[in-house]
């Protein structure tokens, strides 16, 4: 279980977060929906460790305080994040971006049934090992951060904005390979403008506004709620009656 | 005599090459422009004089114990002197700056200290001073063993940086210190250990130069400009590319002595310098860590 309670986040003057409570069971897919600027990557972030919250907030992975550490004590303890423009080494190589992937010591064990994994969901990557990452196209790219990502051996998987940028076709594919993911038992935290599509394979979702969690309701109920669909799924449910 | 002048240019080359590696990690790692960097390999080439005309230890004694002290002090330095001015560095930018201004500052107190305890007059000694006939020309021993010393070192850590998860690590730094982090990296401990392991090979430079050349205590400077055209030149954070170029280096430096005039070897240095930074300005060969 992943737990977030009272998470605010400040960028000097401005208020990123606001008392952001959240939580994600272990193998649990959530998507976090909102418009831009609502904070949905500054939670990501947070849990991160990559932006240091206001004290007072907490998150913490099955007990364990998160909240503090640096980034890269936060991938040793299970949460790994897809950052938004994807983040890869370009100027390594495919292979090199997953050996560094599994660099955290919990990584290690399993580590080439791991990759062999990650190979099989991206068999583009497999073909492609030698070459180096800024030179393939923008799904590709994605697949090698999310690839590198899962390396990591992570028991939460955060993705920001997964989508951005890709051809249609390829986010129905990148989203065909999260739920292959999901069965794996990893929990996946996603931040998506793609609604639909993300909360196709969702659990759960939040909504969020300003800096502030404003909603939340299973996957189902979500893509049913008339204000999601209004704010997102850019249908007018009074004139289509 | 041409054949002399490429063995003449890859001994130099060679010391080149293995400066600019360590530079190039400082640099490209560390984010730190060390303009002390030369005074670092004269401290360590007066520590090989030292130990060899004081007590007779063999140079290549002097350079076990150079290598590991180069890494000491490199390690000190950055906790002392660099670790305060990283932390509170807003970027990479203002990280560069600060840190031209106190290795600068560095560079002086070394000259200083060196000043004092050996003097300011030209300094060498004779180590393995015999002649070895290659391709039908003489060379000094002590040349052939800085070459070989140098391509031993350097492609060692060549392959340690390439072929390995810790090396590959470092390099990732270079690349991309964020994206480091997500991975599980501990960019702050790299930056440290590349700082360091610069300091080591800066000191395993001064050692092979001290075999074969004459300095001073005030030839930091011109180690650390040669090292820094090298880096420029091989593509800043490129291992690979600061091993090239220092051949490239050596070589041209060495065939316009030899066929124009020795006067003109600094002015085809500063050249070269001044093309790739107009032209090339990412490097011969362009992208950074491979």
């Amino acid at each position: 279980m992943l737990e977030i309670g009272d998470l605010s986040l400040r960028y000097g003057q401005h208020l990123a977060l606001d008392q952001v409570n959240l939580r994600a069971a272990k193998g649990e897919t959530v998507v976090i929906l909102g418009a831009n600027g609502a904070g949905k990557s500054s939670l990501l972030k947070s849990i991160a460790g990559m932006v240091k919250p206001v004290a007072g907030s907490s998150i913490a992975l099955e007990g364990r305080v998160l909240t503090g550490r640096p980034a890269h004590e936060i991938v040793e303890m299970g949460v790994a994040l897809v950052p938004e423009g994807r983040g890869i080494f370009g100027d390594l190589t495919v292979e090199e971006n997953l050996l560094l992937g599994a660099y955290a010591k919990r990584a290690r064990n399993g580590e080439s049934s791991r990759r062999a994994f990650v190979y099989e969901l991206f068999p583009k990557l497999a073909q492609r090992r030698a070459q180096y990452a800024n030179t393939m196209s923008g799904g590709e790219q994605q697949m090698v951060a999310i690839g590198r990502a899962l390396m990591s051996a992570p028991d939460f998987l955060m993705l920001d904005e997964p989508s951005l940028g890709l051809a249609p076709v390829v986010v129905t594919e990148l989203f065909a390979t999260l739920r292959r993911v999901r069965e794996t038992g990893v929990g996946l935290i996603i931040v998506e403008q793609n609604v639909k599509v993300s909360l196709s394979i969702a659990d759960r979702g939040y909504l969020m506004e300003a800096g502030r969690i404003v909603g939340e309701d299973t996957a189902e109920a979500l893509l049913r709620d008339p204000a999601v669909q209004r704010a997102f799924l850019g249908m007018n449910t009074e004139t289509s009656k | 005599m041409i054949v002399t002048a490429i063995l003449a240019g890859l001994v130099l080359g060679g010391t080149y090459a293995l400066i600019a590696m360590g530079l190039t990690l400082q640099y490209g790692i560390a984010r730190i422009m060390n303009l002390a960097y030369g005074d670092m390999i004269i401290t360590a080439a007066f520590l090989a004089f030292a130990l060899y005309s004081g007590a007779g230890i063999n140079p290549l004694i002097g350079l076990a114990i150079a290598a590991p002290a180069g890494f000491i002090l490199g390690y000190a330095v950055y906790a002392l002197m660099m670790h305060p001015l990283v932390a509170r560095a807003k970027d990479r930018v203002s990280l560069e700056t600060d840190s031209i201004l106190a290795t600068f500052g560095l560079l002086f107190v070394i000259q200083g200290v060196l000043f004092v305890i050996f003097g300011g007059n030209y300094t060498s000694y004779s180590y393995l001073n015999v002649p070895v006939t290659i391709l039908g020309t003489n060379i000094a021993a002590n040349r052939l063993l800085a070459f070989v010393l140098a391509v031993v070192i350097g492609g060692l850590l060549y392959l340690a940086l390439t072929r390995t998860r810790w090396g590959t690590a470092l390099r990732a730094v270079a690349v991309s210190p964020s994206s480091a982090a997500l991975v599980g990296i501990d960019v702050d401990r790299q930056a440290r250990f590349a700082f360091a392991l610069g300091g080591a090979l800066a000191a395993c430079g001064g050692v092979v130069i001290s075999m074969y050349q004459t300095f001073t205590a005030a030839s930091g400077v011109v180690f650390t400009m040669k090292a820094l055209i090298v880096v420029i030149m091989g593509g800043v954070g490129n291992v690979l590319g600061a091993l090239s170029a220092g051949l490239i280096l050596g070589l041209v430096e060495t065939f316009v002595a030899t066929y124009l005039d020795p006067g003109l070897t600094l002015a085809a240095t500063y050249l070269i310098f001044l093309v790739i930074l107009l032209w090339r300005p990412s490097g011969l060969f362009g992208r950074s860590a491979r």
